[in-house]
């Protein structure tokens, strides 16, 4: 009774640019979600504490800068990835190398998008503070800003590791010759 | 079934991908929560600010403990010549490593910011302050240490037979 699910089966009859497609698209859409989240945190305490302190204002956007720049890493590394993405027919797909391709890029997508937004978050977070801050004493903006450098490595962590999973990995490439499903 | 099937990457990427993202999840949350409170104090006692720091460091300590054990598990990782050993070994070692980071960055932030707020009061508290992240931080460091173990162990895995 009830039905068996072979994970080496599954893993081996999914096509390679299904993972390839799904990591690219995770990629950047979880470091704009990351980097929005940031703005948003950041950009309504801005605004709000500019109210009383207009002067914040200006300085203040370097936090938003901070959030950005963690889009810029999404948007990098799904240019990157999608260099990868070579049309191979069907039947000349299944290699150990498109396999691997498919898999580094399913990770990597996953691994720079979720730093990236829990990148983003923290700066955002941090960097709301931080304009708290400044509009109550202006001497504090540059020291609260050391804390959100520490904050925007992680999405710098995150562009390193997801450049250096797919270094080994090619193009998707064309089998030499028609290879039946490996089962 | 074969001793090398053309899945194994699978279970190697996913190790790297978690150690970095679990750790980063911790690292975030430290700097995050301890930032929070570093503000605050700075509200009355700027002259505290650099000393108060310590808890945010700390956070990004153990992303790069994430980040060193993700670079050592994909420089492992092999197109066409990996076993599915070597990649359960690499995905315990990147969880080992993921969750521990989780751990440790979240006990750096609820630490950092409960102390900091402390220290804006009575100075004195500044010393077990860093015991007590010191001792939050090796959390992070035991799993780093165990990853390390676990990857040399894959290294001396079973050999692919030539295709």
């Amino acid at each position: 009774s009830g039905e068996a699910f072979n994970v080496g089966r599954f893993l081996e009859e999914t096509s390679p640019y299904a993972w390839a497609g799904t990591g690219i698209g995770l990629c950047i859409g979880l470091s704009v979600l990351g980097a929005g989240w940031g703005i948003l945190v950041t950009g309504s305490s801005i605004l709000g504490g500019g109210v009383r302190s207009p002067r914040i204002t200006t300085k203040n956007l370097i936090s938003i800068i901070f959030c950005e720049v963690v889009a810029i890493y999404g948007v990098i590394i799904g240019i990157v990835y999608s260099a990868k993405l070579q049309h191979v027919p069907e039947n000349l797909l299944y290699t150990p190398h498109n396999y691997y391709t498919g898999y580094a890029i399913f990770w990597g997508g996953i691994t720079v998008g979720i730093c990236n937004l829990l990148c983003g978050i923290a700066v955002g977070i941090t960097g709301s503070t931080a304009a708290i801050a400044d509009a109550a004493d202006p001497n504090l903006f540059v020291k609260i800003l050391i804390v959100e450098v520490f904050g925007s490595i992680m999405g710098l962590f995150g562009l390193i590791v997801g450049l250096l999973m797919v270094g080994a990995a090619g193009d998707f490439t064309a089998a030499a010759s028609v290879s039946p499903h490996v089962l | 079934m074969s001793v090398c099937p053309p899945y194994a990457p699978f279970f190697g990427f996913a190790g790297v991908a978690s150690a970095m993202t679990l750790s980063t999840v911790g690292a975030a949350f430290g700097t995050a929560k301890a930032g929070i409170g570093i503000a605050g104090l700075g509200a009355f006692k700027p002259e505290l600010i650099m000393k108060s720091l310590i808890p945010v460091v700390m956070a990004g300590i153990i992303a790069v403990y994430g980040l060193v054990v993700s670079v050592l598990i994909s420089g492992g990782i092999k197109p066409g010549d990996y076993s599915l050993f070597s990649g359960f070994v690499h995905l315990g070692a990147g969880l080992a490593c993921g969750m521990t980071g989780l751990a440790a960055g979240y006990a750096i932030g609820l630490v950092g910011d409960s102390c900091v707020r402390a220290y804006v009061r009575e100075q004195k508290v500044f010393v077990g302050m860093v015991l007590i992240l010191i001792f939050a931080e090796v959390l992070g460091l035991y799993g780093l240490i165990v990853a390390l173990i676990m990857n040399t162990s894959a290294i001396g895995g079973d050999k692919c037979p030539s295709q």
